[in-house]
């Protein structure tokens, strides 16, 4: 009796504990959690905000309405998206859209290659990349401008200037994608290649299906990156509002001589610039959750 | 359908570890050949060369006299089947088989039929919209060998492909492994580190050994007549005994004297050492656990022991003794052949007496290892 007392009571002082360390683990997750969203409920509230465009002392707007973005898109003259701010935002769409298509193909690629094959130097090439990526980007920053100014893709070519800045090093960035590979096991591509596929037919039937979250993981940061880039799009787009992607255009609006009428467009410029990428983890991020390689060989 | 010819083939790896040593092999149209060693012989790395997942470095491989060095593994004809099944986790049972059909772009109708019915005489039509991760280790295998046989190559190769399986179902596929060669009656190049299953399944053994064939045979060749005392060791379980004694001629008889006792060489085996022309002298002495009678009585020419481990096998028992000059050796006695009393008198730390006749004795040199009767020159 006396030990089925003890135990009973072992068991209900480990349940409050439980439930004050829960309760404690909550309540400081929750604050996190909240400072941490406080930036962005202000921001979507302030896009809303319509009686007018500085800055105001207050959160929640007294007249609400979609005339921020209206603006953000609508020229008086031009129309539907004759704004500067529609072309910047296609700017950096093209951009994002483009480089990770690119930087997908070129990462994979060089991850299976590294992952795959081998080939004299194999190491000492791996090697050279990781040493290389040690060094700032911003360091090749103006030999790059030198000789995208002479192929003529600065200032208003810069589209084309940008993606090929990003794409160019991009297969440099193979490390997660290999190490993903590495855990395929390589029977499963001498099993293909004895059935008749050939390499190209082993990365596409067998290895990028089951490597679906890396590859979800690549178009992701591969998209993210320009798509919030400030440093290189606005060096190289130089001043050229054709050349400029929405973080440059928009932080233009930021300077004292603008930031009075366009402040609340800022906001709603925010806002808009969330949307693709929400939409691209919406849709994506459900190949995240399984891993798939259950069962291919003895486990 | 078709012979594969091994002719001086060798391989050495980057850091110059050279895995096969000139391998030279024969093997005929539909004949089954199973590859036989310890890990790391180069049993593994000789059957990947021939498939085409390993480079050549010296020698020819061919297929249905065809060189087949250069040629990718797509373009080989042939089918494997992997140790750990190697199965596309993605795809169902039905896909898996189907894959290769595909890649042929097979019309859809052709390809069902032929998967149905790889799935048919495998038993695995039930599974066949799985995916492989809810299937067991033996319906895995089966879907492994399924997608080997719709493919209709010319040689079905197999590396280890039972190593995964637990005992029992490994002896259930085991048989149906030779059910299937019967069905399919195609050349067969099988990869195993069991000599049980070499020796059950193949028509041919070649028994590996660091890089180095040991010994071709049929499983009788390798059993009765090991070329070396490795082959005579690795055959056979449990493995052979071994003793370094000496061979004495007298007259035109050979005896052998283990362990204080004396036996005679009869049968076929003392006619061979004296067509052999072999002389007196030291040599290393085989007989296998099979072959020893075992007394409890000290008989003429027994070799007195001790019970060390008594390990009963359910139909036999194994008993590891070891002699007075501290010789191990391990008998291998019939339960059937012992009444209860003898049962019960096997304890450890008695007292038995061993022999043997003498034609069941294998003779090696003990220099060169090599079977004084069968040995090559």
């Amino acid at each position: 009796m006396m030990t089925k007392d003890t135990s009973m009571k072992k068991h209900m002082g480990m349940r409050a504990a439980n439930a004050i360390s829960n309760t404690v683990i909550h309540i400081v997750l929750a604050v996190i959690a909240v400072i941490w969203l406080l930036p962005f409920v202000f921001i979507v509230l302030q896009s809303f905000r319509v009686e007018n465009t500085w800055q105001v002392g207050y959160v929640i707007p007294k007249q609400w309405g979609f005339a921020n973005y209206k603006n953000l898109l609508y020229d008086a003259t031009k129309g539907w998206f004759g704004t500067p701010f529609a072309k910047w935002y296609l700017n950096t769409f093209i951009t994002a859209l483009v480089t990770a298509v690119l930087q997908t193909v070129f990462v994979l690629c060089m991850s299976y290659t590294l992952s795959r094959f081998r080939f004299k130097m194999r190491k000492a090439l791996m090697q050279f990349m990781l040493i290389l990526g040690m060094f700032p980007g911003m360091l090749t920053m103006i030999i790059l401008y030198r000789v995208l100014k002479d192929l003529g893709l600065t200032q208003e070519n810069a589209v084309p200037g940008l993606i090929l800045v990003y794409v160019a090093s991009s297969g440099m960035g193979y490390y997660v994608s290999k190490g993903f590979f590495d855990t395929i096991p390589k029977s499963l591509d001498e099993a293909a290649r004895i059935d008749g596929a050939n390499r190209a037919q082993v990365l596409w039937k067998i290895i990028l299906p089951l490597a679906k979250p890396i590859v979800i993981y690549t178009v992701l940061t591969a998209f993210m990156a320009p798509w919030g880039d400030f440093v290189f799009a606005r060096y190289i787009s130089f001043g050229s509002q054709a050349g400029m992607n929405v973080a440059v255009g928009m932080w233009n609006w930021l300077q004292l001589d603008q930031i009075g009428q366009k402040y609340t467009m800022f906001c709603a410029g925010g806002v808009v610039v969330a949307i693709p990428v929400v939409i691209l983890f919406l849709c994506l991020q459900r190949y995240y959750v399984e891993g798939v390689t259950g069962g291919a060989v003895k486990g | 359908m078709a012979s594969v010819k091994l002719t001086n083939v060798k391989k050495v790896y980057d850091n110059n570890v050279v895995a096969v040593h000139d391998f030279n092999l024969d093997i005929k149209d539909k004949e089954f050949v199973v590859f036989v060693g310890p890990s790391g012989c180069g049993k593994s790395t000789t059957l990947r060369m021939i498939a085409g997942l390993e480079e050549i470095s010296d020698g020819t491989v061919e297929i249905d006299g065809e060189v087949v060095n250069d040629l990718q593994p797509k373009d080989r004809d042939i089918a494997m089947v992997f140790q750990n099944y190697a199965l596309y986790p993605h795809m169902t049972v039905y896909d898996n088989i189907a894959f290769s059909l595909r890649l042929k772009k097979l019309p859809e109708d052709v390809i069902y039929a032929k998967v149905t019915n790889a799935a048919e005489i495998l038993g695995i039509t039930p599974y066949l919209m799985r995916k492989p991760r809810a299937l067991s280790g033996g319906q895995r295998q089966r879907v492994a060998i399924g997608r080997a046989m719709v493919r209709d190559s010319k040689v079905f190769l197999m590396d280890e492909p039972l190593s995964n399986l637990d005992a029992k179902l490994r002896n259930q596929m085991r048989a149906e492994i030779i059910l299937l060669r019967q069905k399919l009656d195609t050349t067969f190049v099988y990869v195993t580190h069991d000599q049980t299953e070499a020796m059950t399944l193949g028509d041919r053994i070649v028994i590996m050994k660091d890089g180095y064939i040991m010994q071709v045979g049929t499983p009788t060749e390798v059993f009765e007549m090991p070329n070396n005392l490795f082959v005579a060791e690795f055959i056979g379980a449990p493995k052979m005994n071994i003793l370094k004694t000496e061979l004495s001629k007298e007259g035109d008889k050979y005896f052998v004297k283990p362990c204080g006792a004396k036996i005679e060489v009869t049968g076929e085996k003392g006619r061979l050492l004296q067509e052999k022309g072999v002389e007196s002298g030291e040599i290393i002495l085989g007989v296998r656990p099979e072959h020893i009678v075992l007394a409890s009585e000290p008989v003429e020419n027994a070799i007195p022991c001790t019970l060390e481990v008594n390990e009963m096998m359910g139909s036999e028992l194994h008993l590891h003794v070891y002699t007075d000059e501290g010789t191990r050796w391990i008998v291998r006695v019939p339960t059937i052949d012992l009444t209860s009393e003898q049962r019960e008198g096997l304890v450890n730390g008695a007292r038995l007496y061993i022999t043997f006749e003498g034609k069941v004795m294998h003779f090696f040199d003990p220099e060169s290892e090599k079977n004084l009767i069968y040995g090559e020159e």
